[in-house]
């Protein structure tokens, strides 16, 4: 099991695990795991807005919002194609409202189509049951060479 | 590796809690026309030494935004979507630039775009729409 983190925000659901491991996702962290929906064909993610996730205007910063759906989709394609690595080739993100200080926002990402070579996703945002930012990708299974 | 950062180009002095956590970013030239930098430093990357998405993604929304402001004289506005491209990985010690271009302003809306460059090869593009705020 991988380990849970000290600061661990209440109200997160049972079977959340940190996925930010690496330098970037730990620094602007931590983001989760949070357990599959609808049969394994939804896969959720999750990061609670901090100060530092903020902008001025008092909203989730939009690069914070890709960030989540950059992660949650790019993890998601690995997941589904089973390779070791996938890379982004193309990220289209609406901002459909605010995200606000100490939301959950969680990403909650579906598999589109999924080719030899490349991962066609789409993913929701939503905090509180309202929808934050919708998106639309490709990414690139990553053969070794 | 040249210095960084180059005599012509000044830190900007950014005021969003999320970009002050990522930055710092440097700017070039006057505004309507400027040329917006930033170098990949260790808190950037991912395990294997390249520069994470959710990096270019904010110095993106970041850039254009800043962009979109000298072009409305300062006037609120919003991003209503972005879409990107990743062409090429950076790395460590790169210094990534972008001038971002008004492509059409109309009275609620303006359209940028941006190609950012490595060493003058393009390695991610950007486009966006941005809402002016009490516009219709």
């Amino acid at each position: 099991m991988p380990s849970l983190t000290n600061d661990r925000p209440s109200g997160l659901p049972e079977g959340a695990e940190e996925v930010s491991v690496a330098a970037f996702a730990r620094y602007v962290g931590p983001i989760w795991r949070l357990p599959d929906g609808e049969d394994g064909a939804l896969k959720r993610y999750a990061f609670r807005v901090a100060e530092k996730h903020m902008n001025s205007a008092g909203s989730a910063h939009g690069g914070m919002l890709m960030m989540l759906a950059d992660t949650a989709m790019s993890q998601t394609s690995r997941l589904e194609s089973g390779a070791k690595s996938c890379a982004t080739v193309s990220l289209n993100c609406d901002f459909v409202g605010p995200g606000r200080l100490g939301d959950l926002i969680e990403a909650r990402v579906r598999v589109t189509r999924k080719s030899r070579t490349i991962v066609f996703l789409s993913a929701e945002l939503v905090a509180s049951g309202r929808v934050v930012l919708v998106a639309t990708g490709l990414w690139k299974i990553v053969f070794e060479p | 590796m040249s210095a960084w950062p180059r005599p012509d180009f000044s830190e900007i002095d950014l005021v969003d809690p999320f970009e002050i956590h990522v930055g710092p970013a440097y700017q070039q030239g006057v505004p309507g026309s400027r040329r917006f930098a930033f170098r990949v430093d260790g808190r950037h990357v991912n395990r294997r030494g390249v520069l994470h998405g959710g990096m270019l993604l904010t110095f993106a929304d970041l850039s254009l935004g800043a962009a979109a402001w000298d072009m409305t004289d300062r006037a609120p506005c919003v991003t209503l979507g972005m879409q990107t491209q990743f062409l090429k990985p950076a790395r460590l010690g790169d210094i990534v630039e972008v001038q971002p271009h008004l492509m059409r302003r109309t009275r609620a809306l303006l359209f940028l775009r941006g190609d950012f460059m490595v060493d003058d090869e393009a390695i991610f593009t950007a486009t966006s729409v941005w809402k002016l705020l009490g516009q219709d």
